[in-house]
């Protein structure tokens, strides 16, 4: 008896081995073979290969990468249109900047991988066919150029698929891939403040999840009174949290509010207001902090870009 | 150990195994126990936290919030792929080493020292991933720097980690002490398995400490900066190292079962060798396939691994594919117990719950967990793979279905040879191996499916509704139905495993010593029949089964390019 338990005796290493054993082990070393001359030789002629240069640099740097780019591109509906070939796409905790964008199909487009925080996925599919899908790696640090051509038009729809925090799940972002795309001018703003002002209590209910993105965690029901005071200052993302504290202020027509970044990348965009301010477009982390005077009466209403879907909301309100 | 003992020991610490023949000393066993238990008691945690988790992914029922989904995921993880897996390891390579060797444990207090380690690091880890707060995360099994989780989350692995290595010495010096002691006798094939196991334990370990010792100074603060990319390729030594230590431990306990329960011999000692030393060259570069869809290596890297590394280790697999089912085949010709082509599977004990759980883990491992590593390790077929369901499907028909089968099934031969204890309700114990095997098989297929057809992510707690956007997952509904009933019943089959094991440990009778084959084998006690050269009687049975096996592999690989080759121009 040969036991697996027991030292083997004899010459066991020059037994004959069985001929059925034998020529599994010939199948097996030729499907081995099989699997990687197919890899290598779809290097060579296969259509889908996630290969392309890797740069290294910081985070800011790629930030900055980013916005230039977004200077240049231009603007249809609210989506950029890239001036180049080059499409650059910053993932961030919870959002993916760069994106909504629209492309061109059979155009060849280098996309730019790369993150400003922690790591994320950047998962691609088509609206109309799931199956149609891939998923490629986000990391701090780096840029990956990998080129890609789109021939079906349609929406793609970007998900996160590397887990990059407690709001992971409401990061997703577009992309159109159109037959054509109409000639638009480069230099497009972010434009996207289409005043409502409403000045009840509840702000037309902007904190609760009814308006755009999710409800606010700290609406309590009530604006804190600071009317009176030169100076307020309105801590964003305190302890990582995302909220602005307070969510609401309630101050006397020319008081300076100062913003004061406690976590990273968050940013100020403006959904309503009485008069022309824009907000803090970039994104930006702890350390940073921005200024404004609010003189028109009225309520301001503001969120933070990466951020709406889980409740970052705030309002100055003017009396 | 624990008042559970039915054996008395010789005045030197032995007994003699009436079953297996072996001879055992008490050091060894005391720790088989201690370890064999602990193994349970994760098992048993990550599998309360299973039930959380499966019901929060099946959003019907949609159990649980985000954050807590992060935090309870985390524990599911943690306990089930790396406690119970490491403790039930260290309890395979004690019952490879001094058990087959019949020798006592070496360096019994380093073992002790090595539990306290280890148990402490466990505790340590799930008791910070509980109390995440913000700003740190729930940790999930990878932890990928930069994101942070609690600094005592990181020192909690560093601990488990270093308990693992020390406790794996007793194991290398009683193999070092036989070596010195019988220089020219070669070991015999499960210590050799566990021999080739603790070295790549070993180097998955080391990797391990090389990945979180430098992080958790990151995360105190010591080191200013971690490179995302310099964590994922180290972090994956340890990350799929130590699930490679689970293919090796449960390849083991595949040759020791089958022959214990099932009557099997070895085909070939040369070529089952062989087979453990392409591992021991090649599979820790399987951990390659994590960063196929990364920026951070460069494409030869990429191939270079997934070539030459990678189908060396596919090869060792292909072997034991083979090799272990014809031990089964000529095992048990010889005993006159197979008649015609599959005579030898017809006639096996299938209502013995060791041997069903170790050929069902066989049979499952292969065809569901096997052939999906392969295609995941495809480099460009990775990209359809990553971070989707499909991964998860993938790791659970290897750890889940069949690495957790084979140790329950040793687990069942742990409590009759182990602890002398006749198992109680005997038909949960015969239905328990095809009932979790089953419906754990199925839930790795939906997540497979869910993944690859579908395109959902892992690791999200909600895919019907992404906040703020009319885009979803809703086509993906039915299969989630199946899904959630199928993780549903596998618990269930979990947990009646725990229920027979503590019921047998606090109630059964004691073993009376009947297995389903007789031990040895009649011809080499002296029978009346020569024992026949392998090379002379039949594996027909086998090659059909494998020759079904390569055939559904080479279909699911040209399915998988098909899906592929559909997606738009990249690269």
């Amino acid at each position: 008896m040969k036991s697996p338990i027991e030292s083997p005796e004899g010459d066991w290493w020059n037994e004959t081995v069985n001929r059925r054993e034998t020529i599994w082990l010939g199948l097996s070393g030729v499907w081995a073979v099989t699997l990687f001359g197919w890899m290598a030789g779809w290097m060579q002629f296969g259509e889908q290969n996630q290969v392309g240069e890797t740069l290294k640099l910081s985070t800011a740097d790629y930030r900055e990468k980013v916005n230039a780019y977004k200077q240049g591109a231009g603007d249809l509906d609210g989506a950029l249109v890239p001036a180049g070939d080059d499409v650059y796409i910053g993932a961030m905790r919870y959002a993916f900047d760069g994106l909504p964008a629209v492309l061109e199909t059979g155009r060849e487009y280098v996309f730019h991988l790369g993150t400003y925080d922690v790591q994320h996925g950047f998962s691609v599919r088509q609206e109309d066919t799931l199956s149609k899908q891939l998923s490629l790696q986000m990391l701090p640090g780096y840029e990956w150029k990998v080129p890609m051509q789109f021939d079906e038009p349609g929406t793609y729809h970007v998900v996160c698929n590397e887990f990059c925090g407690t709001g992971h799940r409401t990061m997703h972002a577009t992309f159109e891939v159109q037959e054509s795309v109409p000639d638009v001018s480069g230099g497009s703003g972010s434009g996207e403040s289409d005043g409502t002002g409403g000045s009840d209590a509840a702000y037309d209910g902007w904190f609760t999840g009814d308006a755009r993105g999710g409800a606010a965690g700290n609406w309590n029901g009530s604006a804190v009174d600071e009317t009176g005071a030169n100076e307020v200052t309105v801590t964003v993302g305190p302890g990582g949290e995302y909220v602005y504290d307070p969510a609401a202020v309630r101050v006397s027509p020319g008081t300076t509010v100062t913003f004061e970044w406690a976590s990273p990348t968050h940013n100020v965009l403006v959904e309503s207001a009485p008069d022309d301010w824009s907000g803090h477009e970039p994104i930006e982390s702890e350390g940073f902090s921005y200024q404004h005077t609010f003189e028109s009466e009225g309520v301001y209403t503001y969120y933070c870009q990466p951020h709406l879907a889980l409740g970052m909301k705030g309002v100055v309100e003017v009396v | 150990m624990f008042g559970l003992e039915t054996f008395s020991y010789d005045d030197e610490g032995y007994r003699d195994c009436s079953v297996t023949g072996l001879r055992i000393h008490k050091s060894a066993e005391d720790m088989v126990k201690l370890f064999g238990l602990t193994a349970i008691v994760a098992l048993l945690i990550g599998g309360i936290f299973a039930i959380f988790v499966a019901l929060t992914r099946w959003e019907l029922v949609g159990l649980l919030a985000p954050a807590d989904f992060y935090t309870f995921l985390s524990i599911h993880a943690w306990n089930l792929l790396i406690f119970w897996m490491i403790f039930m390891e260290i309890a395979v390579l004690y019952v490879g080493g001094p058990y087959i060797l019949g020798r006592r444990l070496s360096l019994p207090r380093v073992a002790k020292a090595g539990y306290a380690l280890m148990l402490g690091g466990a505790v340590l880890i799930n008791v910070a991933i509980w109390l995440t707060k913000q700003p740190n995360q729930a940790p999930l099994l990878t932890s990928y720097a930069p994101l942070p989780s609690s600094p005592w989350f990181y020192l909690g692995v560093v601990v488990f980690l270093t308990g693992a290595l020390v406790a794996a010495l007793p194991f290398l010096a009683t193999i070092w002490h036989e070596k010195r002691e019988n220089p020219g006798q070669t070991l015999p094939l499960v210590a050799f398995g566990a021999f080739i196991t603790s070295i790549v334990a070993a180097e998955a370990i080391v990797g391990g400490l090389i990945t979180y010792v430098p992080t958790l100074l990151w995360r105190v603060g010591v080191l200013a900066h971690i490179d995302a990319a310099w964590y994922r390729q180290m972090y994956w030594i340890v990350g799929h190292g130590s699930q490679q230590i689970n293919l090796l431990a449960m390849i083991s306990v595949w040759y020791f079962m089958t022959h214990v329960v099932g009557g099997a011999e070895v085909a070939s000692e040369k070529v089952s060798r062989s087979a453990f030393v392409l591992y021991l060259f090649f599979i820790n570069m399987g951990a390659a396939h994590h960063l196929m869809s990364d920026p951070g290596v460069s494409a030869a890297w990429r191939v270079w691994n997934t070539s030459y590394a990678a189908y060396g280790a596919v090869i060792a697999s292909m072997i034991h594919a083979f090799a272990i089912p014809a031990g089964l085949e000529i095992g048990r010709r010889k005993r006159g117990e197979g008649g015609g082509t599959f005579g030898w599977l017809w006639s096996a004990p299938w209502k013995d719950p060791g041997f069903a759980a170790t050929i069902l883990s066989i049979i499952l491992f292969g065809f569901l967990g096997g052939i999906t590593g392969v295609m995941m390790g495809q480099m460009q077929l990775n990209m359809t793979w990553h971070n989707t369901l499909a991964t998860v499907g993938h790791f659970h028909a290897t750890v889940a279905t069949g690495t957790t089968l084979a140790f329950m099934g040793l687990g069942y031969y742990v409590l009759r040879l182990v602890f002398g204890r006749e198992w109680i309700a005997r038909p949960i114990a015969t239905i328990q191996p095809y009932l979790y095997g089953g419906a754990m098989g199925v839930t790795s297929l939906m997540m497979m499916y869910l993944g690859i057809l579908y395109g959902i992510p892992r690791r999200h707690p909600s895919v019907m509704d992404i906040p703020g956007t009319e885009f979803s997952f809703a086509a993906a509904r039915p299969l989630f139905v199946i899904f959630g009933v199928m993780a549903l019943l596998s618990i269930l089959g979990g947990a009646l495993f725990v229920v027979v094991a503590v019921g047998t440990l606090l109630g059964g009778d004691r073993y009376g010593g009947s297995l389903p084959v007789e031990r040895p084998t009649t011809v080499a006690d002296g029978g009346d029949h020569d024992d026949t050269a392998h090379h002379l009687l039949s594996m027909r049975g086998t090659f059909i089964l494998t020759s079904v096996f390569l055939g559904v592999f080479v279909v699911m690989w040209a399915l998988n390019w098909y899906l592929l080759s559909q997606l738009w121009q990249v690269g």
